[in-house]
């Protein structure tokens, strides 16, 4: 499936920033056997007067701009064209979960998709006892790790209940999960919290999702912003899968990928520190159109 | 003589004694020492102990103890008796922790480079992969020295045979240093006379030689080093103002430095000028917000750009860190084998990581001899927070190593050597634990000969911390020395130079005009105080004209005369002490206690002093120590480009004050006794009976409080001053202009030095003071920004 994307990102500050410096992730990633990009474009209004282009550690693109001239909005806009790969289907050849943390100890890499990175906390995740305890419930009749992530994303989907205003960037994962709402993110921290605490390597995916839906099927939640989804390890021979719990399913060739890490600090579309006496706000609009 | 003095010392059971053998004896190394302590009278020892703890006081050594949300400072805890180590002794630890060192810097070349160790099963990649003090943004940065470490401390502890053991490696950002320093001028002091004739090693060429080492990384001798602090809030803050300013390096924070074009740069009164050195005192994930942690207000945003550009040299590397990391002990002999193909020369404290089977099988066997404490921690082995895990039951405890295993950590459980303390006059023997610091030079490593030793607070060997009620020691090593006294002072018979000065950074300028203009103010405020209540006491009328003008002029201020004084003054004088302590490293030591002391002064006034003459008297009383304040400040400070700025705040807020004032006393429809008034509030009575023969008039006042250029008090004056201050400030002319704020001066000065005293309307009074604002703002934006 092809898609053509249109992305913009404007901040309106209350006083001209003096001076500001942003990390962005916006741009889709090309992955081999997943997704192809064949065209993609980041424009900012103004122009920043460095602009440097980089590689992160897990991999992700990610652009560096600062701006000098004090500046009353700033405007990223996003202009791609993504090919996304229908994914494999696959058997569940995961292990049962002693047996994956057995696999986990033998394991004697630090690549960037080694499990050891998405284990423990993180930036933005802490291992709450409550949130545990939810995720064993959850998965208490399930055999194989593949299973048990399965039914934590079906139980947060079912639990938790989709809402645009009730979160914010920075709400933590307990906050979203004590009052059983948020958005992407809030679903996705929750679940990397449940997995992590059964001992399942988690990580988080920042991508977009198909706008308008195929005939007959529903729009999906979190269409008309970035969205966001899990990855988890499932063992050496299934490795890493993809799973959106804020629609209970397998990220597939509705879901275009921009990073990967372990959670929304490592792949925040803009990080940004400005010097600027005020407040400021935010807009942004997403477009995902399939081509053909 | 000895004999006696040491009846009631001794030593403790299974663990060896610093200064006595288990039979009894004097260590040869204490020898000389000891017998002239004993001939000392103990009520010389009370008077000799003060003369350290006022030198400590006198030099505003403190550090912070955090309470409960609330930080509060403390004393130093100056443990009076040092700590004796022989110079062979030493030597030996000395070449040990170099070795060790080497090893540090080894790992962590590979854990930020090839990652051999893990790949070889040498290091558990979980104990990587989860650490927070693997920073993934510097993977494959290799750092622009070459060198991951460059200055960094080990804590060691003498175990109960007698060997050295290293209980805590320090590679983030090593704290103490500098109190060493202090250590050994509070501890000279006690015992002058016996240190100088005990060949004790000194201090002063150590730090010598990290200065030089420092000063060669910067590669061009135009860039500057600097010194990295989270600021005044920080408990070993006083630390890093004391060492910037013995080592005469900038004190920066986060928020003083910028990366421009992917540069190093620090913001000063004259631009941007750039830094390729800086010794950070603040732990690396908080030096960044754009790459680090996000939530990090004490850094730099593009820091990282800068470091991976390779034109700043971090002491040490962003990352190195990870080498605190408790459980990493438990792998340092083998990587030792492995890396350098050598034991350990000085081994670390028995460490075993909970992560493998086998070790939580070995440490659920042996509990009771451990210690178990968190994997990641990187606090001092003295700090263990081990109470969570203190009286675990067998079950229990299995359950926890099970299931949380890669997070802990367990240690054999040590008695530490003890050292002599005083406690109540008397010597007894008290756990000890040394702090070594080592920095790197072109020779070497080089090792503080001494550093500083904590002593437990009680016979408990796991109460070492300052923290929780230890002390801190002079370590003396003793012997095999024959050179003079070294000092940081250039040799009497070298070429004598002046140090480079360095540009003031803009928020120490902005603190030291702030300073200025607070305590200005606080002294302005008295001073119509003091006329207030002075008049209020011969007033039968509380609301009579004059009274009701003033209270109207300090409303503007914020002022309510219905409320005692400190009402109004502390919110000024705290200000002022705020900026002061911004700015430790280049105000002066007795500026600083000065200040201290006058909002002491004022925060002692009762609540309920009576309006009117206490209060007028009370107002004398501190306007002559805030007098005595100014003339400290301003006749002993240097001229550099830090006073012109604390001198520019005086002058801009008394000028502006002088305009409020002239304005609201000489208004068309002032009550009697207005021209009185404001002769006294501007201080100028005095001057005006002897200058002009006719008693107080509109024009005399004009003539005095506004146009005369040689009345300190005046308006005029100020705005000379103002005048001369800034044709020295950097960036006073571009290209043979006058920049834009030296043009506004002018026109002030212009503009009264054309006026006479009759043509002064009251148009032009109420003006006075916006144009002052004018000055400050242009000010603000030339130079502070």
């Amino acid at each position: 499936m092809q898609y053509a994307i249109r992305m913009e990102i404007a901040y309106d500050y209350d006083h001209p920033a003096a001076f500001s410096r942003q990390v962005l992730r916006l741009l889709p990633a090309d992955l081999i056997g997943e997704q192809q990009v064949t065209m993609a474009q980041l424009t900012s209004t103004p122009r920043p007067e460095e602009w440097f282009t980089g590689t992160d550690f897990f991999g992700n693109r990610w652009d560096e701009v600062a701006y000098t001239a004090p500046h009353e909005t700033l405007i990223f806009k996003i202009d791609a064209r993504v090919t996304r790969l229908t994914p494999r289907s696959f058997l569940d050849v995961s292990p049962r979960l002693p047996d994956l943390a057995r696999e986990i100890a033998g394991n004697r890499s630090l690549d960037p998709i080694s499990p050891h990175h998405f284990l423990g906390r993180s930036p933005r995740i802490a291992l709450y006892p409550s949130i545990a305890a939810y995720a064993r419930t959850a998965a208490t009749y399930t055999a194989t790790c593949f299973e048990a992530v399965r039914a934590l994303s079906e139980a947060l989907h079912r639990d938790m209940t989709f809402d645009a205003n009730a979160t914010t960037a920075d709400t933590s994962a307990l906050e979203a999960f004590e009052n059983r709402h948020g958005v992407c993110q809030d679903f996705t921290h929750v679940m990397i919290t449940g997995l992590r605490s059964l001992g399942i390597p988690a990580g988080y995916v920042s991508g977009f999702l198909r706008t308008v839906p195929p005939k007959g099927k529903p729009r999906l939640e979190g269409a008309d912003a970035m969205h966001a989804w899990v990855r988890a390890w499932c063992g050496y021979e299934m490795g890493w899968i993809e799973i959106d719990p804020t629609n209970n399913m397998l990220a597939g060739s509705d879901h275009i990928v921009i990073g990967r890490g372990r959670d929304y600090a490592d792949v925040a579309p803009v990080r940004g520190v400005m010097r600027s006496s005020g407040e400021h706000t935010s807009r942004q609009s997403v477009d995902v159109v399939p081509l053909f | 003589m000895l004999k006696e003095f040491l009846q009631d010392y001794r030593p403790l059971q299974g663990a060896p004694d610093e200064l006595m053998t288990a039979d009894g004896r004097v260590r040869p190394v204490w020898r000389a020492f000891m017998d002239r302590l004993a001939q000392i009278k103990p009520e010389e020892m009370v008077l000799r102990m003060s003369r350290g703890d006022q030198y400590l006081r006198d030099a505003g050594v403190f550090y912070r103890r955090y309470e409960e949300n609330e930080a509060s400072t403390r004393d130093w805890p100056l443990s009076h008796m040092p700590v004796l180590i022989d110079h062979a002794e030493w030597e030996e630890i000395a070449a040990g922790l170099g070795e060790r060192a080497d090893l540090l810097e080894a790992v962590l070349r590979d854990v930020y480079g090839e990652n051999t160790l893990v790949d070889q099963g040498l290091l558990p990649a979980a104990l990587i992969g989860a650490n927070s003090e693997w920073l993934r943004p510097l993977v494959g940065v290799e750092p622009a020295s070459g060198h991951f470490l460059h200055f960094l401390a080990f804590d060691i502890g003498r175990g109960p045979r007698g060997d050295w053991w290293v209980l805590g490696d320090r590679t983030q950002a090593p704290s103490g240093a500098g109190f060493a320093l202090e250590n050994r001028m509070a501890t000279s002091r006690v015992y002058s006379g016996l240190y100088d004739n005990t060949d004790v090693t000194r201090l002063a060429g150590f730090f010598r030689m990290f200065r030089d080492s420092l000063m060669d990384l910067r590669g061009d001798d135009n860039s500057r080093v600097g010194i990295l602090t989270p600021g005044p809030l920080n408990d070993t803050y006083f630390e890093h103002a004391y060492i910037a300013r013995y080592l005469g390096f900038m004190l920066l924070e986060g928020e003083d430095l910028a990366v421009d074009k992917g540069q190093l740069m620090v913001r000063t009164v004259n631009g941007l000028q750039p830094v390729s050195v800086l010794w950070r005192r603040l732990d690396a994930s908080w030096t960044d917000p754009l790459e680090l942690n996000e939530g990090s207000r004490l850094g730099t945003p593009g820091l990282l750009r800068a470091v991976r550009n390779g034109n700043v040299t971090m002491v040490n590397a962003l990352g190195a860190g990870i080498m605190e990391t408790r459980a990493l002990l438990a792998f340092m002999p083998r990587l030792s084998q492995a890396l350098h193909d050598r034991p350990l020369r000085i081994p670390n404290i028995a460490t075993w990581w909970c992560g493998g089977s086998e070790e939580r099988n070995h440490v659920a066997r042996f509990a009771d001899t451990m210690t178990l404490s968190r994997a990641f921690s990187t606090a001092p082995e003295a700090d263990h927070d081990d109470t969570a895990f203190a009286d675990l039951s067998a079950p229990e405890l299995a359950q926890l190593l099970e299931s949380r295993g890669s997070e802990l950590v367990a240690q054999e459980r040590v008695r530490l050597s003890t050292a002599p303390a005083f406690v109540n006059g008397r010597l007894q023997p008290r756990p000890m634990s040394l702090r070594v610091f080592l920095a790197r030079t072109e020779q070497g490593w080089a090792v503080m000969p001494g550093g500083f030793a904590r002593i437990g607070g009680g016979h408990h060997p796991d109460r070492l911390s300052m923290q929780s009620g230890g002390q801190v020691a002079d370590v003396w090593v003793v012997g095999g020395n024959t050179s003079d006294a070294e000092t940081m002072l250039p040799k009497g018979t070298g070429r004598f130079t002046r140090k480079q000065q360095t540009a003031l950074p803009s928020r120490a300028a902005d603190n030291l005009y702030w300073l200025g203009r607070y305590v200005e103010r606080s002294e302005h405020l008295m001073r119509v105080l003091r006329a207030y209540h002075a008049r209020l006491a011969e007033s039968a009328d509380d609301d009579a004209p004059l009274l009701k003008m003033m209270r109207s002029y300090l409303a503007r201020y914020g002022v309510d005369t219905a409320k005692p004084p400190q009402a109004a003054l502390l919110p000024n004088l705290n200000a002022a002490n705020a900026c002061a302590g911004q700015v430790s490293d280049r105000f002066s030591v007795d500026g600083s206690a000065a200040l201290a002391a006058l909002r002491q002064a004022v925060s002692a006034l009762p609540a309920d002093l009576n309006s009117g003459d206490d209060t007028a008297r009370a107002l004398s009383t501190l306007l002559h120590q805030i007098s005595g304040f100014s003339g400290l400040v301003h006749d002993n400070m240097y001229r550099f480009t830090g006073w012109r700025f604390l001198s520019l705040g005086r002058a801009i807020e008394r000028a502006g004050n002088g305009g409020h004032s002239l304005a609201e006393f000489l208004a068309p429809k002032k009550p009697y006794g207005a021209l009185d008034l404001i002769l006294e509030i501007g201080d100028s009575a005095m001057t005006h009976r002897r200058r002009y023969s006719v008693g107080t008039n509109r024009a005399s006042i004009v003539d005095l409080l506004l146009l005369d250029n040689q009345n300190p008090r005046a308006f005029s004056y100020q705005i000379d001053l103002i005048k001369e201050h800034l044709k020295r400030m950097p960036g006073a002319e571009t290209s043979g202009r006058l920049s834009p704020l030296r043009r506004d001066v002018l026109r002030l000065h212009t503009d009264l030095a054309l006026l006479t005293a009759e043509a002064v309307d009251h148009r032009l009074l109420s003006g006075l003071s916006g144009r002052v604002d004018a000055l400050s703002d242009h000010l603000t934006q030339t130079f502070l920004r």
